[in-house]
């Protein structure tokens, strides 16, 4: 069954009033874990962007991640050499933390785009950076090397210190609900629909005169750019960042999360993400190792039953 | 370390990662199937090495055993899993990804997370030409060169690899022409993941067995690929060589760390020059 326009309007509102209510239950500690949930959330959504509207297969999306959460941790610190006074305040570490990652994305992206990667190769290309850069992050001790660095200062804006937990979790859930309706804006939009177009045959929107790597690498950018934001909120809302979040496991995990959930529906991926992490925080006690263990052949199991994921055939308008 | 040496540890490495990269290549070449789960084969490999020495049989038995163990669970995920997800391309790394997760897991639970080490099977030295080699490390070159040759007489000089070698050119008209290609893929399954298995062996005695060692192999293998160029044998011993040699010659003159940015740039550069690969013909990709 296609489930109407305004059947998915008022499932969308619910989910939101869900995470918005959430706090009046008393459970602090619940709280604060869904804040940190909703940024991985955001994290989701951003590979569901590259996966599953652009057809990107980006196994080591942590990359974007890590980087934002580090550019944003060395300069709030006051880490970056020159940069001092108002240099390391939230709003240039925000700013900053975009702009590197858009960069990088930008420069991956041409060098791989223009080499014609896709799919699989793309996949494994992406895998294969993640994995380097946690060594590097690893072995770089100026940033922390393998303990990371801690005490990374709390969002300040104007000297309001977003800092209590309430405030922090509603500040949380309204970027995320504003990159939401951006990323849905944006994949509703004619660049949207050249990217399906791209998507779905790449060889017929090539002969129809776009120039599908340059629309691969804008979206690699933007998508990198959400995932880098994602990143630097990380970073202020745990005051912590350590080489795992760039690397290899964190990729595996983001992309369980964006399938298990449905990669072609944003709204899908960011439950994906949270709702199993929320399973893992109950399981994870319960079944100890053998949590990653079920996860993985779930995994599989999701793959091969249900290709759009849980919760993307709820929530799709697409049939 | 002097040089020589040095030279020969580099080639030992090639030999190995052209053994991983081999049989991830001819998965992929007939199968269209890049099989993640591919480091965790050699994984298990070495782990059956790690039990049967434990278990007081000796490492030759778990050398015996292993391809055979291997490409038995090959064929059973075949089998099980990878069979239905045939005409679904990028699943089937989805799936082979989820397996090597639930593996990883798996050998975790079993052998707990930290690196075991295996008594050395051949602990002579050799010498020769004025220099002192560990002569396990050459049974391990002599072992990957057989089972190379053996490969490429499979590939190229029987009914088998001819069968094998028409369904990489082109798969409908080989099953058209009555290659039972379901047959091919479960063989060909089995038989890299027995390659995967073997390479997994032989190293063990050389390095502490972890659970991550699996990915240590992965991703220089399938660098080695990219930059050989898939459709052909022949590319893997180019992109083996060059990866495995660039990898360890920079690991020895500055660090690991260095020589894979090193090593994984140049594989970048070289797949922006020449996308097919350095042997490549097809754009198959």
């Amino acid at each position: 069954m296609k489930p109407s326009r305004f059947h998915r309007l008022v499932l969308r509102l619910v989910v939101l009033l869900i995470f918005a209510l959430f706090p009046l239950t008393g459970n602090d500690y619940l709280t604060v874990q869904l804040t940190q949930y909703t940024v991985y959330g955001i994290f989701a959504m951003s590979l569901s962007l590259l996966w599953g509207y652009a057809g990107i297969l980006c196994f080591g999306h942590a990359i974007f991640f890590g980087v934002g959460a580090y550019v944003m941790a060395l300069i709030t610190k006051g880490m970056v050499p020159g940069f001092t006074g108002f240099l390391t305040s939230t709003w240039v570490g925000l700013v900053l933390a975009v702009l590197s990652v858009a960069f990088f994305a930008l420069v991956l992206g041409y060098f791989l785009f223009y080499g014609r990667l896709s799919g699989p190769y793309l996949g494994i290309v992406t895998l294969a950076i993640s994995v380097i850069l946690e060594r590097v992050a690893v072995n770089w001790y100026y940033i922390g090397g393998f303990n990371g660095l801690t005490e990374v200062p709390a969002l300040n804006f104007f000297g309001w210190e977003v800092r209590e937990l309430h405030a922090l979790f509603y500040f949380i859930l309204a970027v995320a609900l504003g990159l939401y309706l951006f990323c849905d804006r944006l994949m509703r939009s004619p660049l949207g629909t050249t990217m399906a177009a791209i998507r779905d045959n790449e060889t017929r929107a090539e002969f129809f005169g776009y120039n599908s790597a340059n629309y691969k690498i804008l979206i690699f950018c933007i998508g990198g750019s959400v995932a880098g934001l994602a990143g630097a909120l990380f970073a202020t809302v745990t005051e912590f960042v350590s080489p795992t979040i760039i690397g290899f496991g964190f990729s595996t995990e983001v992309l369980i999360w964006v399938a298990l959930g449905g990669k072609e529906v944003l709204l899908a991926s960011f439950l994906g993400a949270v709702v199993v992490r929320i399973l893992e925080a109950f399981l994870s006690d319960l079944l100890t190792y053998y949590w990653i263990m079920i996860l993985g052949l779930f995994f599989v199991v999701s793959v091969m039953f249900f290709p759009r994921g849980i919760f993307g055939s709820l929530l799709s308008d697409r049939k | 370390m002097d040089l020589p040496v040095q030279i020969l540890n580099s080639l030992n490495y090639i030999l190995v990662l052209i053994l991983v990269a081999m049989g991830l290549a001819i998965i992929f070449g007939l199968m269209r199937v890049i099989n993640m789960a591919h480091g965790e084969f050699f994984l298990l490999g070495a782990y059956t090495v790690v039990l049967t020495d434990q278990a007081g049989l000796g490492f030759w038995l778990g050398l015996l055993l292993a391809p055979i163990l291997v490409g038995g669970i090959g064929m059973v995920i075949e089998y099980i899993c990878i069979r239905h997800l045939y005409r679904r391309f990028l699943d089937t790394i989805l799936a082979t990804w989820g397996l090597s997760i639930a593996i990883k897991q798996l050998i975790i639970i079993v052998f707990g997370p930290a690196g075991l080490m295996i008594k050395p099977p051949l602990p002579q030295m050799v010498s020769f030409m004025g220099i002192e080699y560990p002569s396990y490390r050459l049974f391990i070159m002599a072992v990957a060169l057989v089972t190379i040759g053996l490969t490429f007489y499979i590939f190229l000089k029987t009914d088998f690899g001819l069968g094998a070698r028409a369904v990489i050119d082109n798969r409908d008209m080989a099953a058209v022409l009555g290659i039972n290609t379901r047959k091919m893929y479960r063989t060909t399954f089995t038989f890299g993941s027995a390659l995967a298995g073997l390479a997994g062996a032989v190293m063990a005695p050389l390095m502490s067995c972890d659970p991550q060692m699996g990915l240590g192999f992965f991703i220089p293998a399938f660098l080695a690929i990219l930059t050989g160029g898939t459709g052909t044998l022949a590319g893997v011993l180019v992109g083996g060589g060059a990866v495995g040699g660039a990898d360890s010659l920079i690991s020895f003159l500055y660090s690991p760390v260095v020589s894979q940015i090193v090593v994984f740039s140049m594989v970048i550069v070289v797949i922006r020059i020449r996308p097919q690969g350095l042997l490549g013909t097809k754009s198959g990709r």
